[in-house]
């Protein structure tokens, strides 16, 4: 199992795939939380520019939002190859986690982006 | 409604970006700052040992099914014994912790140091926005908003008929001073982000540490099950090592 890790990947196994009792190594599940965390706020700042800078109003920048809050869980689960239960502990937290911390900086560059490009 | 104002290129070049900067900046002033001033404290050793005692407590709460079961019962009883237990506070020792807390002037200063250099930038912020950028219309947020957000939003604008999109610099300040946080973070390194209402919330319960944890604890270890999965182990290496032979 250890020899599967590759170099450039950043997150690490938290659980050892014992078939009764799951641990979890605390240190590296932190570490993954840290990862999805970074990637959401990333995703939300380029999707509110991208957001502006198209236009978008109202409800469509909202499901865009969304939009691009899916595609960020698809990208975290492919990267953790599609076996969520080595990486987390809960699918609830590759998927919702840091939802709502994302949308106010999602809404500041969106407001930004829409502003410099469509009220110049 | 959709009557589209035609705003100023002054206004984007002179209040939005000028803002955004200075806040950004005055985060990152901020965090040096905070790094700089971090006077070392000499640790109570008292607070230390209970501190340690916690973690001990804790990492035998999760890891109690890899100990024989008679082991993690001795060391239970080691930890919550009613006499001596280590776990075991009696009400009046807790209230003197406590207030003892408080009374610290050093921890009251400390305290003291992180909550000014939260306030004071952005209260500074703030009546610098409202002192120069009010009484016009700074940007259109994207997405409509109800009437009773008109008041909230439009602060220096006295024309009852604009759309509720067209805030005020003031709510221009709101939206960066949330939004900026996930910069930070990305920027900053580690989350030392504004967690000011985090900060708030640890402050509150400073005092309260040593006694309530010491029980939360207690409980918490009186609670578990045992089940040790040891046994298991054995039939798992079996398995392992007969799909490495064949």
């Amino acid at each position: 199992m250890a020899g599967q890790c590759d170099s450039s990947s950043s997150e690490k196994k938290s659980s050892e795939a014992m078939n009764d009792v799951p641990t979890f190594s605390t240190e590296n599940m932190q570490n993954n939380m840290k990862v999805i965390y970074y990637s959401r706020t990333f995703m939300s700042i380029i999707g509110g520019v991208i957001a502006g800078i198209l236009g978008f109003t109202g409800f469509m920048g909202f499901i865009f939002y969304f939009l691009v809050m899916a595609i960020t869980s698809i990208g975290l689960i492919a990267k953790a190859k599609f076996s969520v239960h080595l990486y987390f502990d809960s699918w609830n937290r590759i998927i919702l986690d840091g939802f709502m911390g994302g949308l106010m900086s999602f809404v500041l560059f969106w407001t930004f982006a829409y502003d410099i490009v469509h009220i110049f | 409604m959709a009557e589209d104002l035609v705003l100023d290129t002054a206004i984007r070049d002179w209040v939005l970006i000028p803002l955004s900067v200075v806040m950004v900046l005055i985060g990152i002033l901020r965090y040096f700052v905070s790094k700089l001033m971090r006077s070392f404290q000499v640790p109570d050793p008292k607070i230390v040992k209970e501190g340690q005692v916690i973690v001990r407590a804790r990492n035998l709460r999760g890891a109690a099914n890899f100990i024989p079961p008679k082991s993690f019962r001795s060391r239970r009883v080691y930890f919550s014994n009613e006499e001596n237990g280590l776990l075991f506070v009696p009400k009046g020792q807790a209230q003197n912790a406590q207030a003892q807390m408080f009374s610290d002037p050093n921890m009251a200063m400390d305290m003291m140091k992180k909550n000014l250099s939260m306030i004071i930038p952005q209260t500074l912020t703030f009546a610098w926005v409202n002192f120069f950028f009010s009484g016009f219309v700074a940007a259109k947020i994207p997405f409509p908003l109800t009437q009773r957000f008109r008041s909230m939003l439009q602060n220096g604008i006295d024309l009852s008929t604009v759309d509720v999109s067209y805030v005020s610099s003031r709510s221009w300040y709101f939206l960066n001073l949330f939004g900026l946080r996930g910069l930070f973070s990305l920027i900053l390194g580690e989350e030392n982000a504004m967690d000011d209402t985090q900060r708030m919330m640890q402050m509150g319960g400073f005092g309260f540490d040593p006694s309530k944890s010491l029980s939360a604890e207690k409980d918490g270890l009186d609670i578990v099950q045992h089940e040790w999965a040891l046994p298991k182990f054995e039939h798992r290496a079996e398995a392992v090592l007969k799909k490495l032979v064949s």
